[in-house]
């Protein structure tokens, strides 16, 4: 008899307290850039993931397998730099315990914490560019967002079609990110015929352009390319290569930074160029999530902020799939295995068998705009197939 | 390749001039206070900032907020020379190791208040002056136009007034300057002040140009580093020299080589400077 009332009030106060579920955190780890140049991406992956865990939060938890769980995201700093992302890298992985990191944002960074990462089994949802961010041998590291690798070509293709560009020239930092970068575009620019003609390469903290495009702009090139550049630096170069009364074509055919390029450069030395957009304000949910971000943040969105916010989701969704936090193995899976993902952005796959040799890259639609008064305008609608 | 190398001398003088104005504040308050600033770069970002709430927020025109910049420069460096190293006077290395903290503290501080994000600051002037095929931009132009007159100013100032005659007394000698009547405790806080004010004007003349974030001050510090080093700690004529020379070597192997081999030959000179003349260009042997 007493064991009964007992039971019964157990089973009532799981009714009052919605489930007969013992409640436990998830812990997730941001590793991103929340200072310097790459700060904007940074801020935008780690609110990104900060969103997702509060969407499921104020649903009482992420329910996988019976057991609900309060998502927290434990956020540190790399600041850019592979030194420092080791450094957090080993306080997520052995201190906070995480299984799971959204990070990093640069590539040298997440080239560093790999060996980390991928020997204790943990996720990683990085934004790095690097081609070898991605490989057969690294099964645990995911990449949420298009790189210059998928969507420079079809790009490229339309702008020096529609805008006539013979010779490109561009600045690129000197590290990973910016070898890759340019290494790709040389490609891509030399298939669509044109050539990149005049290439420079600089520190990242570098802020005066002027001496290197005088150089450039001495060689005449009809364009000046941006992608590989942080959203600061890329406004930097186009201010100043107006300001050294430079009129051709300037372009970005990856990394979406109008927002922070208009910022630095102005409206006026920005109108005309070209950009690239992973972002339609078309798609409802898509405005729906920039309307939320700017409305939580008070900062205008990062044009990389959905594709974690789609990622992280994914991320919950597998975990839910597999039926386990903790075994990351099957959690990998399961990611591997989601197709079709309604994200906010679009229809959502992994791709990249063919380029990396592991299916671990999204592929997402992307556009292409123009600057006009500050703001993007879409001209041509893109896949990785091509650009109209 | 004529028309490269006068656009590279062109660029050079402008770039050694902006370098100066950071330079000579920095090289300022290390003679009068013997303490190797490394806050200096952050004052050149307050500086930004003053002039960026100026601007855009007040809508104040633009030689009023740089007076205004001016101002609170001046009384912001005096203040910390009163709580931040008055208690360090004959301590350099605690000097040193007190102004990386206030460094820290004010990045951090403009981190909270601003954010990580670069602030818009819109364009003074727009446009080019032309000769032909040589090009000068009207923005840098006027910072160059700007920052010279700051520069005549601030050495008429030091060299034909009683306060500027006893700050160079003190960068000699601090003793013999005080035993001649020169007041330390309102000269001490003058020169941090005065050096202060060099930075944040040059980072109001300069916010239009590279823009606006927390984080602009480690460039600025690091070539004030570079210059003060070259023409002698504690040399205003070795740190005009050192300036200009400096911007025409980032200038022209920027130009003509490439931008990192403008870093190693700034570098390369450095240390050959410092093996041959451990004292800089122009500096004095230490006594």
């Amino acid at each position: 008899m007493k064991r009964n009332s007992i039971l019964a009030a157990a089973s009532v106060f799981a009714l009052i307290s919605g489930g007969a579920m013992a409640q436990e955190t998830l812990k997730i780890g941001a590793l991103v850039t929340m200072s310097g140049a790459g700060a904007s991406w940074g801020n935008g992956m780690k609110r990104a993931a900060e969103m997702a865990a509060e969407d499921v939060n104020e649903t009482g938890g992420l329910d996988v397998g019976g057991t609900k769980y309060m998502v927290e995201v434990i956020a540190y700093d790399d600041s850019y730099k592979a030194n420092e992302a080791v450094t957090a890298a080993n306080r997520l992985v052995f201190e906070d315990k995480v299984k799971y990191i959204i990070g990093t944002v640069g590539s040298a960074p997440i080239l560093a914490i790999q060996p980390i990462t991928e020997e204790n089994g943990v996720i990683t949802m990085t934004l790095g560019f690097t081609a070898q961010a991605l490989t057969a041998d690294k099964p645990y590291t995911f990449r949420p967002n298009p790189t210059t690798a998928e969507v420079a070509q079809p790009q490229i293709d339309w702008i020096v079609k529609t805008q006539g560009v013979k010779t490109v020239g561009a600045l690129f930092p000197k590290d990973e990110t910016g070898e890759a970068i340019a290494k790709d575009l040389a490609g891509a620019y030399e298939k669509a015929g044109a050539t990149l003609a005049a290439t420079e390469f600089f520190e990242r903290d570098r802020v005066d352009f002027i001496p290197l495009l005088t150089r450039i702009i001495a060689q005449g090139v009809d364009a000046i390319e941006l992608d590989g550049n942080s959203p600061v630096t890329a406004g930097q170069i186009v201010q100043q290569a107006r300001d050294l009364g430079f009129e051709g074509v300037i372009l970005r055919t990856g990394g979406p930074a109008t927002q922070e390029i208009v910022n630095v450069a102005g409206e006026a030395a920005t109108e005309g160029m070209f950009v690239h957009s992973a972002f339609d304000p078309g798609v409802e949910s898509a405005k729906a999530y920039e309307d939320r971000y700017v409305a939580t943040y008070n900062e205008p969105m990062n044009g990389f902020s959905p594709f974690f916010y789609d990622g992280t989701k994914m991320l919950f969704q597998a975990m839910q799939d597999a039926g386990t936090v903790e075994d990351t193995e099957a959690v990998k899976a399961a990611l591997e295995g989601i197709s079709d993902y309604g994200g906010i952005l679009g229809t959502m796959n992994w791709t990249g068998e063919d380029r990396y040799g592991i299916a671990h890259q999204l592929d997402s639609p992307f556009y292409i705009a123009r600057v006009t008064g500050g703001q993007e305008e879409i001209v041509a609608r893109c896949t990785s197939a091509g650009c109209e | 390749m004529s028309f490269l190398i006068a656009q590279s001398l062109i660029n050079g003088v402008i770039l050694g001039t902006l370098y100066l104005l950071m330079a000579i504040g920095f090289t300022l308050a290390f003679g009068v206070m013997r303490i190797v600033n490394f806050a200096h770069g952050e004052f050149y970002m307050v500086g930004a900032f003053c002039a960026l709430i100026g601007v855009t927020w007040l809508g104040l025109p633009f030689p009023v907020t740089l007076a205004l910049t001016i101002a609170v420069a001046i009384l912001l460096g005096a203040l910390v020379e009163r709580v931040v190293f008055r208690p360090f006077r004959n301590d350099e290395l605690s000097g040193m190791i007190a102004s990386l903290g206030l460094a820290m503290i004010l990045q951090h501080g403009a981190l909270i208040l601003f954010g990580p994000d670069p602030q818009a600051f819109p364009a003074l002037v727009s446009g080019v002056f032309k000769w032909g095929a040589l090009i000068v931009p009207k923005s840098r132009a006027l910072a160059l136009g700007v920052g010279i007159v700051i520069l005549l100013i601030f050495y008429i100032f030091l060299m034909h007034t009683r306060h500027g005659r006893a700050l160079r007394a003190i960068v000699q000698d601090q003793e013999v300057a005080a035993v001649f009547g020169v007041r330390l405790e309102i000269m001490y806080p003058l020169g941090l002040g005065l050096g202060v004010a060099l930075a944040a004007v040059a980072g109001g003349l300069m916010a239009p140009l590279f823009g606006v974030s927390p984080f602009i001050g480690a460039t600025p510090l690091l070539k004030a580093f570079i210059v003060v080093i070259l023409g002698g700690l504690g040399s205003i004529p070795g740190a005009a020299l050192a300036a200009i020379l400096l911007g025409l070597i980032e200038s022209f192997t920027s130009s003509f080589v490439s931008a990192s081999a403008a870093d190693i030959v700034t570098f390369a000179l450095v240390i050959v400077v410092l093996l041959v003349r451990p004292a800089g260009l122009l500096g004095r042997a230490e006594a």
